[in-house]
């Protein structure tokens, strides 16, 4: 879980494309997923995916993104699937729980969508240098640095908190908890009260992180502050006008 | 040109703090109470103390983060280069101090290390033509040119304050306030950080303020020492003479260096006169004279 949404270094063509055509890209996915109706359009977006992912030279990483994913997906289709019941029946379990075509149709566009939105983000997140990302979204997309270091930092901070998370359980682990039960349930029930530790320790972090950034001139930043310039240019353009083209289709199909 | 963003001016005090007393609003009793120092320009101070004796709270008070973030009560005054920190804004008092954190993960802001150099330097405007310069100084000097394009997470805990010290080296400022940053460093990096922090304020002048458990680093190389005790100055002044107080210093819990204890019982039996020995040339010299 820990290594699953950090930034991985290289300088492929995806690395190199501006940081804010990298956050806007998969944004535009997500927008033509929603938009489209046909289960075929959302299979290539998701072979669109892994392509970026094997472009970016992380095919390892794109595949345990998806692995990941997949378990998720598992899960809900499985729910989805048992609860609607409307449509032509195709199959009846014990204790009359249809298996309808209306429900394995909504239930493998729901995690199609569910992956073709969330592999990207993830995929976003293992390809940009965050501090490159929050000086792009102040220089090129005019947000004032406040909120673009709250974006980045949010996304920084989730292997901080996986990590205080792992330590916490560990402590427990130590006092005898069994965390390495197979029951999913079981395991959720014995994690739940320690989200209070969590968070506390995580208040207490973020408070003492935003005191060290105010003293290290934070509000004293403006949008020409950057070291390191991030271009735009035709690559992103190209890159943005394709994302647009897939919304276009997601409207028509 | 000048080595730090704001000179000191002349014949100013770097730190006054004068009856100072500060409860937290969420504490039952002052974290510190009535508080007298004045620290010169220029000098370099170790705060020891038992936990929970104030020190952190002490170096709040020098960097304005109190009252700047911190709420509470808060009597008496603290001027930080001339400057009253009530009246102040932190980052205007921040340009003059720089300051290390305990938590030292709280206080990186960025994933690769060169990036968390480059924070303050852009915050502060320095000028980009003098950015690439000021990185590399402050990575050699810090000795970890070879930690730049390096990923903080995968950095060990010692590596990561130095990455931290030098960030804030690398902004120059005209007093550095360290909060335990040899806490998870092995002996000997502990040693290269002090050395540095000595470098720095032998060569730049700049004032030094670490909060440091390891006595024996500190009697190495600071040259005044205070003592806090459940939010009281207990001692302060040079740390020569703050180590006389041997015996008082024991029972506060803090364990004077060896050397210092056995200057103490040699006194003690009327074999020795002189002052407390603080380094191992000395410590020869006080045992050879004791022998004879
Ligand atoms: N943010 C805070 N809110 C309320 N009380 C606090 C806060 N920070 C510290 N205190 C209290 O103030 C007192 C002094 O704390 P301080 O952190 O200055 O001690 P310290 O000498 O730095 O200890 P340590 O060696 O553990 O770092 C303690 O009693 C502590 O509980
Ligand atoms: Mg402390």
């Amino acid at each position: 879980m820990k290594s699953l949404l950090v930034y991985i270094p290289g300088d492929t063509v995806i690395h190199r494309l501006n940081p804010c055509t990298k956050i806007l890209l998969p944004l535009l996915l997500c927008i033509a997923c929603f938009l489209t109706d046909a289960w075929w359009f959302l299979l290539g977006v998701l072979v669109l995916d892994i392509g970026i992912g094997f472009l970016a030279g992380i095919p390892g990483h794109t595949l345990k993104l998806l692995r990941g994913l997949g378990k998720l997906a598992l899960f809900l289709l499985v729910m989805q699937v048992l609860f609607i019941q409307s449509g032509r029946v195709l199959a009846t379990l014990p204790l009359g729980i249809l298996i309808t075509d209306h429900g394995l149709q909504v239930a493998v566009m729901g995690v199609l969508r569910l992956i073709d939105i969330t592999l990207p983000l993830a995929l976003m997140i293992a390809v940009t240098q965050m501090s490159d990302l929050a000086n792009a979204l102040v220089y090129h997309a005019h947000m004032p640095y406040k909120y673009a270091f709250a974006i980045t930092s949010a996304i920084r901070f989730i292997p901080v908190f996986t990590g205080d998370m792992q330590m916490i359980m560990e402590a427990q682990t130590a006092r005898g908890v069994a965390f390495d039960t197979k029951s999913f349930w079981k395991k959720l029930r014995l994690m739940i009260p320690l989200c209070v530790p969590l968070l506390i320790s995580s208040v207490k972090k973020i408070e003492s992180a935003a005191i060290a950034v105010e003293l290290r001139g934070f509000s004293l930043r403006t949008r020409r502050s950057a070291y390191r310039r991030t271009s735009f240019d035709g690559r992103d353009l190209t890159a943005i006008l394709a994302g647009l083209v897939l919304i276009a289709l997601s409207v028509v199909f | 040109m000048p080595w730090c963003i704001f000179p000191a001016d002349k014949g100013q005090h770097m730190i006054r703090i004068s009856d100072f007393t500060f409860q937290y609003d969420s504490g039952r009793t002052p974290a510190l109470q009535n508080i007298n120092m004045t620290i010169a320009d220029g000098d370099f101070v170790g705060i020891i103390g038992n936990s929970g004796a104030g020190k952190s709270t002490l170096t709040y008070a020098m960097n304005g983060v109190i009252p700047g973030f911190y709420r509470g009560d808060y009597y008496g005054s603290v001027e930080v280069n001339g400057m009253d920190t009530v009246e102040t804004r932190p980052e205007i008092i921040a340009s003059h101090v720089g300051s290390v954190f305990q938590d030292i993960d709280a206080q990186m802001v960025a994933s690769v290390v060169e990036d968390e150099i480059l924070f303050g330097l852009e915050n502060f405007g320095i000028p980009h033509d003098e950015i690439e310069g000021r990185v590399t100084e402050a990575l050699a000097a810090c000795g970890i040119e070879d930690l730049r394009m390096r990923h903080i997470d995968t950095l060990s805990g010692g590596q990561r304050q130095k990455v931290a010290v030098a960030s804030i080296v690398a902004l120059r400022p005209r007093m550095i306030v360290l909060d335990e940053p040899t806490g998870e460093l092995d002996p000997q990096s502990s040693e290269q950080i002090f050395a540095l922090l000595s470098d720095i304020n032998r060569v730049y002048g700049t004032t030094i303020v670490i909060v440091e458990q390891k006595i024996a680093l500190l009697c190495a190389y600071a040259r005044k020492l205070a003592v806090l005790d459940h939010g009281h100055l207990a001692f302060f002044g040079p740390v020569r003479e703050v180590l006389a107080n041997g015996r008082a210093m024991e029972s506060l819990g803090i364990h004077v260096p060896r050397i210092v204890s056995l200057h103490q019982a040699l006194s003690e039996r009327g074999w020795y006169q002189g002052t407390a020995p603080v380094n191992m040339d000395e410590a020869e010299r006080m045992a050879r004279e004791a022998m004879q």
